[in-house]
């Protein structure tokens, strides 16, 4: 339920999230980041669906970055809500995290190379 | 139903007297007679005037054996001279011999008898010359004899005489017997019904369930009436006095016993507060009154259900229960003698903070509650009991404890009585927080509280609830969404860290309203958190974990420990105020006085 559709989109490993983000969902979410870093690829994390999400989840996604970047894949936040955004600022890592509107515009900046907050 | 035990030739042929009556239409009308009436001794006296006035004697005397059988009684006689209460010694007398040798004896001059007991007519003047005299049986058993005396016309006894008096004599005797036992029946009936009605009055001197109250409690005797008692009533400051008690001993005198004890508990405990002094009173009333060799144990106590405070003193009685949230439980055994041993005995007045916890008094009936030849329920196995028992309040949960001794199989040998404080049902009605350590909730008005097991799974049923307090505390969306992030955090730490993934454990939250905002306390039962190391993570450190306790400084206003004794686990309160914008209004109506969230 915490994670929706996995999809494969331009390249991109798109995971999409779904409901509320905690201790209880979170260890699904960490499960589904790291199987998928771990066969290389890059991710792109959609959050649209997100309607909480708190420490755990962040936590996992925090995880998730420090692996793809040790192993120099990209990873992405897709759609962030106003809620999953006001956690991340909370955690002072919405600076942190490469931020994107939606789907498509992830897309067409990160395989053109340039990304948006 | 004598028929078979009339002689033949019974009618006395012959005879120059005037005819008999029939003995047996005589014997039918004395069973008849006998049958009809419970007045035995009435019943006996009237019998034998017949007896004498038929056979044309000039006195007749019955006498039955006494209760140790030791000797005669007569217990009726007609005559010139009363002699009944005579007693005549076992074997002694001419009645002695006729029911020790199971006879009809005829003595033709009485004093030429060396059988004769001549002590009665030294004593009365009366010339006994002729005798005839024949026992009453029952079966085996000789229950007495019948006697005539002189026959009126100064002839002697014959055959005639003698079979007539047998025949009288075995359905007197029968009937007799009958009467007895009717008599013993009506008796047992009539002690049967004091039993029930002392029983009836027993119950009467229970309290009343009252489902108002966060006190219930049971008393099932054994046999008809009991030695246990306990009682509760609420005085007018709202203070609940209480008590248990076992008298020593079964059957009625520690039923009345018992009553006495609680009849003054009732009237002591309006006016004296203190368990110890109350408890003092009794003992030494009890010490004064009651007979030497019976005492009471008994516990005397006070429950404020305004603050969770329990006061007790016990004397000599099974210690008081106290269970905790994590189902472990702490047991206070009596310090003091039971009451009626020692006049002059002290008494301590226990006092401890139940803090939502159930306190239980119980007699040692239910604790030596018997499984099979050996099992015993003991303290622990109520302890295990209690934590089993469901029920929508607590007089139901208490019935059950009952309802499981009985389908579990075991088998009581004592009356039951339990007793039951639940101070969790009182303390939110009081404001109190179950979980805030005895302390008042000095400020704000509580809205909810429950309790949740260490299962993340339950986080998705709190938050709501979280939220839904938050408004109405009056929040904007913004700020309640941070409020609701802030305690599911601390709610997860203790998962985490205090019970370290252990699910079973309970966490316990209360959330009050504040004029101005909202607190909300956290309580777990885990061993103590070193508060000290629990530190927000840096930010400049981007890594998983340590999240959680920065997001609450960072939310709340105010996050402190509350210290709690050792054991007794740890409490986090949790404060946060409206944004100023946002103060003093009463619903959120929409005004964001939060910088807005950026957009992505």
């Amino acid at each position: 339920m915490a994670v929706g559709q996995i999809s494969e989109q331009d390249g991109y490993i798109v995971i999409a999230l779904d409901g509320e983000i905690d201790l209880e969902t979170a260890p699904a979410v960490r499960k589904a980041l790291l199987e998928n870093l771990k066969k290389g690829r890059n991710l792109l994390i959609d959050l649209a669906k997100v309607s909480y999400i708190d420490s755990s989840g962040i936590a996992s996604l925090v995880e998730g970055l420090q692996v793809a970047r040790k192993q120099g894949n990209d990873l992405a936040l897709v759609s962030v809500s106003q809620r999953a955004h006001r956690v991340l600022e909370l955690a002072r890592l919405d600076k942190v995290f490469t931020l994107h509107a939606d789907l498509a515009s992830a897309l067409r900046d990160r395989t053109s190379g340039t990304a948006s907050t | 139903m004598v028929a078979d035990k009339t002689p033949v030739g019974a009618d006395g042929a012959g005879s120059s007297q005037p005819p008999h009556q029939d003995p047996l239409d005589f014997a039918a009308a004395l069973s008849r007679s006998f049958a009809a009436t419970q007045d035995v001794e009435a019943t006996i006296r009237q019998a034998l005037t017949r007896i004498v006035e038929l056979m044309h004697v000039e006195a007749g005397a019955i006498f039955l054996q006494d209760d140790t059988g030791e000797a005669l009684v007569c217990r009726a006689c007609v005559g010139p001279v009363n002699v009944e209460g005579l007693v005549v010694p076992k074997g002694q007398g001419i009645v002695g011999r006729s029911v020790a040798e199971d006879a009809v004896l005829v003595v033709e001059h009485a004093y030429e008898n060396a059988a004769f007991y001549a002590e009665a007519d030294r004593h009365t003047g009366f010339v006994t010359r002729s005798i005839l005299c024949a026992p009453l049986t029952v079966g085996s058993s000789r229950i007495g004899a019948v006697e005539v005396l002189n026959k009126a016309n100064g002839t002697i006894f014959d055959d005639s005489d003698q079979n007539m008096l047998k025949v009288i004599a075995s359905s007197a005797g029968l009937a007799i017997s009958n009467a007895r036992l009717a008599a013993r029946l009506v008796e047992q009936e009539r002690l049967k019904r004091e039993l029930e009605l002392a029983a009836a009055i027993q119950r009467s001197l229970l309290p009343r369930a009252d489902p108002d109250l966060p006190i219930a409690g049971f008393n099932r005797p054994i046999h008809e009436v009991s030695g246990d008692f306990y009682d509760f009533f609420q005085l007018p400051d709202g203070i609940i006095a209480f008590c248990l008690g076992d008298v020593s001993g079964k059957g009625m005198n520690a039923a009345l016993l018992m009553a006495k004890t609680a009849s003054l508990f009732r009237c002591l405990g309006k006016t004296v507060h203190d368990p110890a002094r109350l408890i003092t009173i009794l003992n030494r009333e009890i010490c004064d009154t009651t007979s030497l060799g019976m005492f009471v144990t008994m516990v005397v106590g006070s429950y404020d259900p305004a603050t969770g405070q329990l006061r007790f003193a016990n004397a000599g009685h099974m210690p008081p229960l106290l269970k905790r949230a994590d189902h472990s439980f702490e047991t206070f055994p009596a310090k003091a003698p039971p009451l009626g041993i020692l006049r002059d005995a002290t008494f301590e007045t226990e006092a401890l903070s139940l803090d939502g916890r159930q306190f239980f008094l119980y007699t040692d009936g239910i604790t030596e509650f018997r499984f099979g030849r050996d099992e015993e329920l003991g303290v622990d196995g109520l302890s295990l009991m209690l934590d089993n028992v469901h029920g929508d309040s607590l007089i139901e949960r208490v019935e059950h404890v009952l309802q499981e001794l009985r389908q579990a199989g075991w088998q009581a040998r004592d009356d039951l009585t339990l007793l039951a404080i639940d101070d969790a049902l009182a303390a939110p009605a009081a404001g109190r927080n179950t979980g805030d350590g005895g302390e008042p909730a000095e400020n704000g008005e509580f809205l909810v509280g429950f309790t949740l097991l260490a299962d993340p799974s339950r986080l998705k049923i709190l938050r709501p609830a979280l939220q839904a307090a938050a408004m109405a505390c009056g929040f904007s969306s913004e700020e309640v969404h941070d409020l609701v992030l802030a305690a599911t955090e601390a709610v997860e730490n203790i998962m985490i860290h205090a019970y370290a993934g252990r699910r079973d454990g309970e966490i316990t939250l209360a959330m009050h309203r504040l004029p101005d905002g909202m607190m909300v306390r956290i309580r777990d039962f885990a061993p103590k958190v070193d508060t000290a190391k629990i530190q927000p993570r840096s930010l400049e450190e981007v890594r998983p974990g340590g999240l959680g306790t920065h997001f609450i400084r960072t939310v709340m206003d105010d996050a402190t420990f509350i210290p709690l004794p050792d054991g007794e686990g740890n409490l986090l309160e949790l404060v946060k105020y409206r944004a100023s914008g946002n103060r003093g209004a009463k619903e959120t109506t929409g005004s964001v006085s939060q910088k807005p969230t950026e957009g992505k």
